[in-house]
Order: C-alpha cells, then sequence, then structure tokens
C-alpha cells in the first residue's frame, strides 16, 4: 500500500477465514501486500457475494500487529527469542511435567480456525507426541451439543444437506438462531428463496430480521426449546400428521417418544413456552405438510445445559415428520468458526480420531498406533473446561493453546484466567497479542490463512483449498510446522512433513471421509463434500439419503428442563449472549477494521423498551450488568429485538467481555456452558450519578 | 480525431503494452473469474462476443480501497502523494468509463486520484451484445463508448476487423508505429447504426424508468424502504463493487515511528456511516439508509451537479447483494409500488 503505485500484481483465490459457510474470495495482492477482496463469482456457494467480515479480510490480516518471532516471558514482559531457545523452554517443561506427573498432566488447545492441517497435527502432537487424549477446541463452546446428539440419533453430527438446497426447499425452518447476522451469505441465500416463494418459520425468543420476514414467528422464552418440539410432536401424532412409512421403514423406538410427548399437550407448552396454542398448531402443520421442509438452527439450541437434548428433539422433529434424507429437507447446523466442522473431522476432540473413530475402540486405536508408530494412549481425554478445571486442582500443570483466545470467549472469564494463571507453562501459538496470548509463557508466531496453504472445511462438509497470497511476515510460520519441529525435540519424528499436502495425504489414508480426496481433486472442483471414497468418487451433497449412518434413526424421548438459572429478586432478567454479523469471535480479526470498529465500538447491551422505560434507560445511556459471577459497563441500545424481560449482549469485546457475567453450569454429556441464558441486573448509570 | 481500421484488436493491445505496463481483465490462475490484472504471457486473447464485466470496476486503479495520505514521524509530515508509472487499462466498457468520468468530477481537486489517473491512458471496447444485467442504454452509459470517454476506443465492425478512434492525441501518439489504414468516414454512420441494433436487443427496463421517476417524485412510501432495508445486511458489497461509489473515511495507524493517516472505502449502508458523536443519527434506520442509497444513484438533483445519473447501468450490485436489494430488485420492487 504504499504511495508510489498501486499496480494490482496478482489476485489469489482463497476461502474466507470468518465463518462455516465458506466463501470465496480473491486476496488482491500489490506490492507484496494484500490490500482488498474481490468476491469470487464461480464459487458454488457465494456465487460473487461476501459479508462485512469477508468484504474486511484485508484489515483482518494486517500486517501491522503482528507478532513476528517467538517471545518469552522474563519478569513479567516479552523480549523475543530464538526458535532454538523458545523449543527448548518447552521441551524442558513437557519433558519434566510427563516425568513427574505424566502425560496427563499436559494438555492441547486447537482452533477452529486453523486448517484442517493444523488441526490434524495438534491432535498427533498430543496423543502421539505428548501422549495424552487431552486435546480438544472451541467447538466445545459452539455446536458440541449437535455432534454428541446427532451422533446418537443419527449417526452423524454433521450438516445432513447442502447449502444449494435452500432453494430446494418450500418451507425453511430457522431455530434458535439469525443466519443473516451470523452466516450472511447463507442468511441471505434464505432471503432470496423467501422472496422467491419458499414459506419461512421462524422459531427464536428474539424477533431477528428473518423473524420479521417470517410467515410464521415462535418467539417462545428462552430456553424453553424442548417443551416446544415436544409440544409440535404432540400436535403431530395426535392429528395422524407424523411420516407413518418413513417412522415404520427408518426409525426406531417411536412407542417410547410418543409416551414422552404425550406429556406435552398444547395448553401445557404455551405455558411453558409463551408461544400461543394457535402458532403451535400452525407451526406443526406447516412443517408436516411442506414437501420439501429444510430445517436450520444455531447456538440458540446448542448454548443451554440442555444441548445435547435440544439437539436431539430437533431430531426427533425431522424424524417423525419425515423432513430429512432427501433434497430440501433435512438438519442442518450452522457451524460458527469457518473450520470447526473440520478440526471435528481431525478429531481434536479427546474422545474421538480423525473421522470419528472412537479412541475407546481398540481396533481405531491399535490402526493408528501402528500408523503413527507409536504406542497411543487409552485414558479419556479432558475437554477443554475439564482442563482449565484440572489445572486449577494442580493435575493439569502445562497447556498449548493454538490461536484460540478462551479468555475473551470462554464463560467465566474468571475461571479461566486464574486457571491459565496457576499452569506451570503456557505456550500460545498465536498471529496477533490476544489476552490469552498475553498470559503466556512462550508465545509463537504462526502464519495466517493467506501465508500458508491448507484446507478449510465448510459446514456442508465441503473441503476447500485456501492458497498463500503473501509470505509470512518475519519468523511466522505454518502451526503445523511449528508442531512437528517441537514433537521432534520431544523425541517423536512422525510429524516431520515436508509441506501441508503431505499431511493432508496422511489424513485421507487415515479418515474414510476424507479418502477420496486430494489436493488436485479439491483445486479442480471447488472443493469436495464429505464422505468422499470409492463409493462416492465425487463426494456427497445429501447424506442418510438410504439409510442413517447408524442404521436406523433413533428417536429419544428429552424432558423439558428449564435454564439452570433463572431470574429472581436479586437478578430480574434473564441474559443472552448474541453475535455480530460485523463482529467474529473474539473481535481479534474483526476489530482491525476502522468501518467495523466504529460499528459497535465499546460493546453494546440490547434491551427491549419495557425493561428500558422501567429503569429510564435510554438510548447510549451507560448501564452496569451484574450477574453472580461478575459485572461488565456498556451502552444500551433500545430494541424490540430482545423480548422484554431479556437482554442480550455480543461477546466480541474485551472492554465488555459478557462472559464474566455467564453461567459456567455445563450440559452433562458434552459440558457444553450454558452461555445463553442466565440470570442479570441491569443498573442505568446515569441515573445513579444524578 | 483520427480512425483507423485495426484487423485484429490484440495486435493493438501488444503494440501498447510494448510501451508501458498494460492492464486486462482476465481470470486469475486461469480460473473463470474476471479481474483487472496485468497483462503476461498467460492472458488469453482479449474476449468478443457476449461481454462479461470484471467483477470489480476500474475505480480501484485511482481510488484504491486504502490509501496513505501522510505520515507523521513525531516531527514532521511526510507527503505520500503517489508518483505512478504511466499505464493502460485496456477493454473498458462504456458503463465503466462513464464512471470514470463521474469520478473524474467528484476527485477533481484531489491529487491523489489526479496523479494517478493521469498517468492511465483508457482504451474501450463497444459492447455488441447486451450483458447479463446490464442496462447501460436506460441511463445514457452505454453500450457504445461514449466521445471523450476514452483515449482509444475499439469497434468491432459487422463486416469484419475493427474501427480504431484516436480520441486524445496521447492515445493517437502511442499508436505510432503500429501499420494501420485510416478509415472512411461512412465507418462512423455504421457505428452509430450498430449501436441501435444493440441497444434493440436489451431486454426492457421499464423497471428502472418507473423507479426512477418514483424516486424523483418521492413517491415511495417509508414503509417500502424500511422493507427493503430490512433486507440490508450492511454487507458494504454494493458500494465497493458500484464504479461510482466514491465515499471514504479516514484513520490514523500506528506506523514503524509515529503514525500514518490512511484513507479508505467507506459505505453509507453502515449505521455509523452518518452517525454523530452524540449517538445522533440522521439516517438510523437501514430502510433510511438504503433509501439514501438509491437517492443518490437516480436523483435528478445529483444528475445537475455531476451531468448524469449516479448509475451507469452495470448490474454489479444485484450480483453481489447477499440480501437481494441490488438495483433490479430493487426497481422492481419500488416502480410496483401503488
Ligand atoms: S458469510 Fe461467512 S464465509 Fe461468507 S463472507 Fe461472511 S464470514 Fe466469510
Ligand atoms: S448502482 Fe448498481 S447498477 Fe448502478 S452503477 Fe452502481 S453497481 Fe452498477
Amino acid at each position: 500500500m504504499d504511495a508510489a503505485t498501486h499496480n494490482i500484481s496478482r489476485i489469489i483465490n482463497t476461502i474466507c477465514p470468518f465463518c462455516g459457510v465458506g466463501c470465496g474470495i480473491g486476496l488482491r495482492v500489490e506490492q507484496e501486500k494484500i490490500t482488498g477482496v474481490e468476491p469470487l463469482v464461480s464459487h458454488p456457494v457465494s456465487q460473487g457475494k461476501l459479508c462485512a467480515k469477508g468484504w474486511s479480510t484485508a484489515y483482518a490480516v494486517d500486517p501491522i500487529d503482528r507478532i513476528t518471532t517467538p517471545l518469552i516471558k522474563e519478569n513479567g514482559t516479552f523480549r523475543p527469542a530464538s526458535w532454538d531457545e523458545a523449543y527448548r523452554v518447552i521441551t524442558e517443561a513437557f519433558s519434566t511435567t510427563i516425568a513427574q506427573q505424566g502425560a496427563d498432566a499436559l494438555g492441547v488447545i486447537a482452533c477452529a480456525r486453523a486448517t484442517n492441517e493444523d488441526c490434524y497435527a495438534a491432535q498427533k502432537f498430543a496423543r502421539a507426541a505428548l501422549g495424552t487424549n487431552n486435546i480438544d477446541h472451541c467447538a466445545r463452546i459452539c455446536h458440541s451439543p449437535s455432534v454428541a446428539g446427532l451422533r446418537q440419533t443419527l449417526g452423524s453430527g454433521a450438516m445432513t444437506n447442502s447449502i444449494n438446497d435452500i432453494e430446494k426447499a418450500d418451507l425453511i425452518v430457522v431455530f434458535g438462531c439469525d443466519p443473516t447476522e451470523n452466516h450472511s451469505v447463507l442468511g441471505g441465500r434464505i432471503i432470496g428463496a423467501k422472496m422467491a416463494g419458499a414459506r419461512l418459520l421462524v422459531i427464536d425468543p428474539r424477533k431477528t430480521r428473518l423473524a420479521q420476514m417470517a410467515d410464521l414467528h415462535l418467539q417462545l422464552q428462552l430456553g424453553t426449546n424442548i417443551a416446544l418440539i415436544n409440544g409440535l410432536l404432540q400436535i403431530i401424532f395426535a392429528n395422524g400428521w407424523e411420516a407413518t412409512e418413513f417412522l415404520n421403514s427408518r426409525c426406531e423406538n417411536e412407542a417410547a417418544l410418543r409416551a414422552r410427548v404425550a406429556e406435552y399437550p398444547p395448553e401445557r407448552v404455551a405455558a411453558i413456552t409463551g408461544v400461543p396454542e394457535e402458532k403451535l398448531i400452525a407451526a406443526a402443520r406447516i412443517y408436516t405438510e411442506a414437501e420439501r421442509a429444510l430445517l436450520t438452527y444455531g447456538m440458540g439450541i446448542t448454548q443451554y445445559t440442555t444441548g445435547t437434548n435440544n439437539v436431539i428433539s430437533i431430531s426427533n422433529l425431522a424424524l417423525v415428520a419425515g423432513q430429512i434424507g432427501r433434497e430440501g429437507t433435512g438438519i442442518n447446523p450452522l457451524r460458527g468458526q469457518n473450520n470447526v466442522q473440520g478440526a471435528c473431522d481431525m478429531g481434536a476432540l479427546p474422545n474421538v480420531f480423525p473421522g470419528y473413530q472412537e479412541v475407546a475402540e481398540p481396533a481405531s486405536r491399535a490402526r493408528f498406533a501402528t500408523h503413527w508408530q507409536r504406542p497411543l494412549p487409552e485414558r479419556k481425554g479432558l475437554t477443554s473446561l475439564g482442563m482449565t478445571k484440572e489445572a486449577l486442582n494442580g493435575n493439569l500443570r502445562c497447556m498449548l493453546i493454538m490461536g484460540e483466545d478462551p479468555v475473551v470467549t470462554d464463560p467465566d472469564q474468571h475461571h479461566v484466567q486464574r486457571a491459565l494463571e496457576a499452569l506451570d507453562l503456557l505456550v500460545v501459538i498465536e498471529l496477533v497479542m490476544t489476552e490469552t496470548a498475553a498470559m503466556a509463557d512462550v508465545i509463537l508466531p504462526a502464519a495466517a490463512f493467506s501465508e500458508k496453504e491448507g484446507t478449510f472445511t465448510n459446514c456442508e462438509r465441503r473441503v476447500q483449498r485456501i492458497a498463500p497470497a503473501i509470505p509470512a511476515p518475519g519468523e511466522a510460520k505454518p502451526d503445523w510446522q511449528i508442531l512437528g519441529e517441537l514433537a521432534g525435540r520431544l523425541g517423536y519424528h512422525g510429524m516431520a512433513w515436508p509441506n501441508a499436502e503431505a499431511i493432508f495425504n496422511e489424513i485421507a489414508t487415515l479418515s474414510p471421509l476424507y479418502q477420496g480426496m486430494s489436493y488436485p481433486r479439491l483445486a479442480k472442483n471447488h472443493g469436495l463434500q464429505w464422505p468422499c471414497n470409492e463409493q462416492a468418487p465425487n463426494g456427497t451433497s445429501l447424506l442418510h439419503s438410504k439409510a442413517f449412518s447408524r442404521g436406523k434413526g433413533r428417536l429419544i424421548p428429552v424432558s423439558h428442563a428449564g435454564p439452570a438459572e433463572m431470574p429472581d429478586e436479586a437478578y430480574p432478567l434473564f441474559f443472552t449472549t448474541t453475535r455480530l454479523h460485523f463482529h467474529y469471535g473474539c473481535g481479534s480479526m474483526t476489530r482491525k477494521s476502522p468501518l467495523l470498529e466504529r460499528e459497535t465500538p465499546n460493546g453494546v447491551l440490547f434491551i427491549n423498551p419495557a425493561d428500558a422505560q422501567a429503569l429510564a434507560i435510554k438510548p447510549q445511556t451507560k448501564v452496569r450488568i451484574s450477574s453472580r459471577r461478575g459485572e461488565v459497563e456498556t451502552r444500551a441500545v433500545i430494541t424490540d429485538e430482545v423480548p422484554p424481560g431479556t437482554v442480550a449482549m455480543p461477546y466480541h469485546f474485551k472492554e465488555a467481555p459478557s462472559n464474566r457475567l455467564t453461567n459456567t453450569a455445563q450440559d452433562p454429556v458434552t459440558k457444553m456452558p450454558e452461555l445463553k441464558a442466565c440470570a442479570v441486573r441491569v443498573t442505568n448509570l446515569e441515573a445513579e450519578c444524578k | 480525431m483520427k480512425r483507423f481500421l485495426l484487423d485484429r484488436i490484440d495486435r493493438l493491445r501488444d503494440h501498447l503494452a510494448s510501451q508501458r505496463p498494460l492492464f486486462t481483465p482476465q481470470g486469475n490462475d486461469g480460473s473463470a473469474e474476471l479481474n483487472w490484472l496485468p497483462l503476461t504471457r498467460e492472458t488469453p486473447p482479449t474476449a468478443t462476443g457476449r461481454p462479461r464485466l470484471p467483477t470489480c470496476p476500474a475505480k480501484q486503479f485511482f481510488f484504491p480501497e486504502r490509501e496513505i495520505l501522510f505520515r507523521f514521524d513525531g516531527n514532521d509530515f511526510k507527503e505520500t502523494l503517489p508518483k505512478p508509472t504511466p499505464q493502460i487499462l485496456f477493454g473498458v466498457r462504456s458503463c465503466d468509463l462513464c464512471a470514470i468520468a463521474y469520478q473524474d468530477r467528484f476527485f477533481q481537486q484531489d491529487p491523489y486520484y489526479q496523479a494517478r489517473r493521469r498517468a492511465t491512458l483508457l482504451v474501450g471496447i463497444d459492447c455488441q451484445i447486451p450483458c447479463d444485467g446490464g442496462f447501460c442504454p436506460t441511463v445514457d452509459a452505454g453500450p457504445f463508448v461514449r466521445d471523450g470517454m476514452a483515449d482509444l476506443v475499439c469497434h468491432q465492425q459487422q463486416d469484419e476487423g475493427w474501427l480504431l478512434m484516436a480520441q486524445s492525441a496521447e492515445g493517437e501518439a502511442l499508436l505510432r508505429g503500429l501499420d494501420l489504414k485510416a478509415a472512411e468516414t461512412s465507418r462512423i454512420d455504421q457505428r452509430t447504426r450498430a449501436q441501435q441494433q444493440v441497444i434493440a436487443r436489451f431486454p426492457p427496463a421499464t423497471h428502472i424508468e418507473t423507479g426512477i421517476q418514483r424516486i424523483n417524485r418521492a413517491e415511495v412510501p417509508a414503509g417500502q424502504w424500511q422493507a427493503l432495508g430490512l433486507q440490508c445486511l450492511a454487507c458494504s458489497g454494493c458500494t465497493s463493487l458500484c464504479p461510482t461509489c466514491s465515499c471514504f473515511t479516514s484513520y490514523d495507524r500506528p506506523a514503524a515511528d509515529g503514525f500514518e493517516r490512511e484513507r479508505c472505502w467507506d459505505s453509507c449502508l453502515y449505521d455509523a456511516f452518518q452517525r454523530e458523536a452524540s449517538g445522533h443519527n440522521p439516517s438510523a434506520t437501514a430502510g433510511q439508509r438504503v433509501e439514501r442509497f438509491w437517492f443518490h444513484k437516480f436523483s435528478d438533483e445529483y444528475a445537475k451537479t455531476f451531468g448524469r445519473y449516479g448509475c451507469t447501468g452495470c448490474g454489479r450490485c444485484e450480483k453481489t447483494c447477499p440480501g437481494v436489494i441490488g438495483v433490479h430488485s430493487v426497481m422492481k420492487s419500488i416502480s410496483a409500488a401503488p
């Protein structure tokens, strides 16, 4: 971007690094700097469109505040160090810990923004180089309940259909998410489908943009998803609207489900959810009447203590209505981060190897042990929340965190901070100085997505290649290379790959889902959707068309349970977290755009006009929000998009970290924290000082 | 100005490229995209037949997405005016040329823009077939290159070969050394007639015409703008790709020593575009912002200042808008209003 000339020298086609939609972008390079973005018109998903985040990619990768050498903390401040010294410090601490306490005193957190190759390297590093299954990533805080729930009912936790199916549906159900904010290009395709004549049913406590366009909006109380779905199922069975033939031939356990949902007659469900009976009946009717109904859901389903059960009930609904296994139907979880699907596929999870092969299965352990030439640990690994808990108990002593910022994004910020402080050694592989990196003992500089080869897997299971546009700054290098070198220092030489493609080939050998893929094939096809193997050489756009991955679709009765913390006298309002179109995760990338930063500079609190009036809050009034765990201050935005009695806050801002307030109460199955509901009190700070 | 007959257009392209760096629309890396990129040995021949616009217009060459305005090192301000090397944009279509002329006016006093613009020679091509989604004739921006909009203009003739028109002294000078025959005057009338035939092939654009009327008569109810505003995701795609959009903001960023002021493309669809420090916003709703955008494109008031509408009919906003409120969608909606 120097002043001399502005000659575009090249444009590199790659994939947007922000969300799970995985849009195609061209990075414009002028004089070895990325100066802008051009949308890819030939990309099958984005078709020449991008959202505000995608358009701002040039800012996100601005070299301005990049970490360019390894850093070691000494007396509280960082000093540059050589790779050799940094590796030595880490190797010594890791080896000592393993000798004293065993490998399970170490933990690795991979990253849902990193490439598949990086995530694969991270789990191989934990399992083969260190000898522990303590490997996780942030799917825990967005979609682990999808994986856990759908694996029980269908046998696979991924989106069942494809983004191109949106235009094939005649009813689109949007459940607990606002794709126009968080997955905007996909959300835009829903708008397009609606305009072309599809019907739209939105189930959300908030009056979202799509809710305002919908044919029917069920504005349920926070945390009453299961009651609502059981209610719909009761209506469906009571009226004989279920897909009998589909249930008989493809599902099991119908009787148990019927018995359970019988406990949820419309009057009771209306009382729990606040949704009038007529609307419940209308929703049950249009969902079962539709020729092809496509259901999509997001974190309004998963971020609850009942997250896994919420997902199971979504699955019950789709199975009973037979709205799955055909084009234009299905259960389609919207993944948050760009590669959260890939991070799961790669086995950056404590319980599975790449391709969801169970660690607990001796046969899969043996297979990986042979291939990796290392005996592999059998002991169950810890989740990321488990790791921070054990750090506080002194059982986990060193951690390696790859490009995640749990200090900002995890629930209960204070807990995470204390846990990281308690460690003997915290190693962070990062691009920039995040809040988490600032707590590290050693920081290793990583290459950004625009500086390396690799693949991302989008929410419709499409594995897509990214390409380097410019070289990495300073001494930064790809995560997989750092991990491989570190593994070598620890005496494990099975990770000395020459390039990212070699890792991908190893993945294709070991994961049946990726078996038929290779870099050249991915390049030729704008990516391939898994499973891609001998049976499906060109990939699979539709899962479960003849049989479910587990055989029969399993109906599992579940019961309503309210959020772990309900409003009371001391904390009278419901609090929920949201995301904004403009920002992404902890904001460390999107907030570098002066334009996006300007939109909502210091975070905001969304409050309903009725609640605002009661507290004499005006637009932009300064407010304090307190929960049993902490408090934050920010400014109010008054909107009827949140219902009365509920306030909402986006989680991207470190100045106003909503996660100081949220509850760490967890889903018992996945340990998913309840980020979507807790109780708070709002104080008008301007009234106080008058 | 002089007129010549030219057998092959790429003979001209090669001749020009031998004198100055030349940029022309092509697929990066052999992909199906179309971007403004430097001519290389791999660049395919100039496409004839149904035209396709490059994804981005040429405005980034003169008004880059990000540009340092000056540096401050703690003591002194350092000027960062560009000193561009002369360059050629080859194969610019009429709509985009009209947009360049529009921005030339807007940035008349802007030394950064003018430095780049003056160093650039424009070679236009007449469109012989309507492009997909374009409606240049409706807004007087094509399909043939308007007089004075380019230094050189190429017109593919119906019988054979090309008519090459030099419209500036600089353009003519660059032709020196190229073996060309002078063209008869009758060729000009043939070209005028050919344009009528091409215009006749454009699909009807009554929705655009009616929409323009409604906007100028303030006949579009606020509620309708609100409904359209609901579909605006504030992505900034339309303003990034619109060849006439010129709004920018500036901000200071830390530099090696001191700071530098960078100016960057802004978008009037952002909430904070007009928000004042007090929090007050004259365009507080998305509906108001969408209305203002289209007012700027189609209002007679702006046409007075700029000599033409702010829309040149390229159709890019329709293609890139994720919320389906590009020019055709919006104009259909407002022209159908009661
Ligand atoms: S929708 Fe997602 S993938 Fe597409 S441009 Fe936006 S952030 Fe990037
Ligand atoms: S308003 Fe749309 S059609 Fe008109 S010039 Fe701009 S991008 Fe092209």
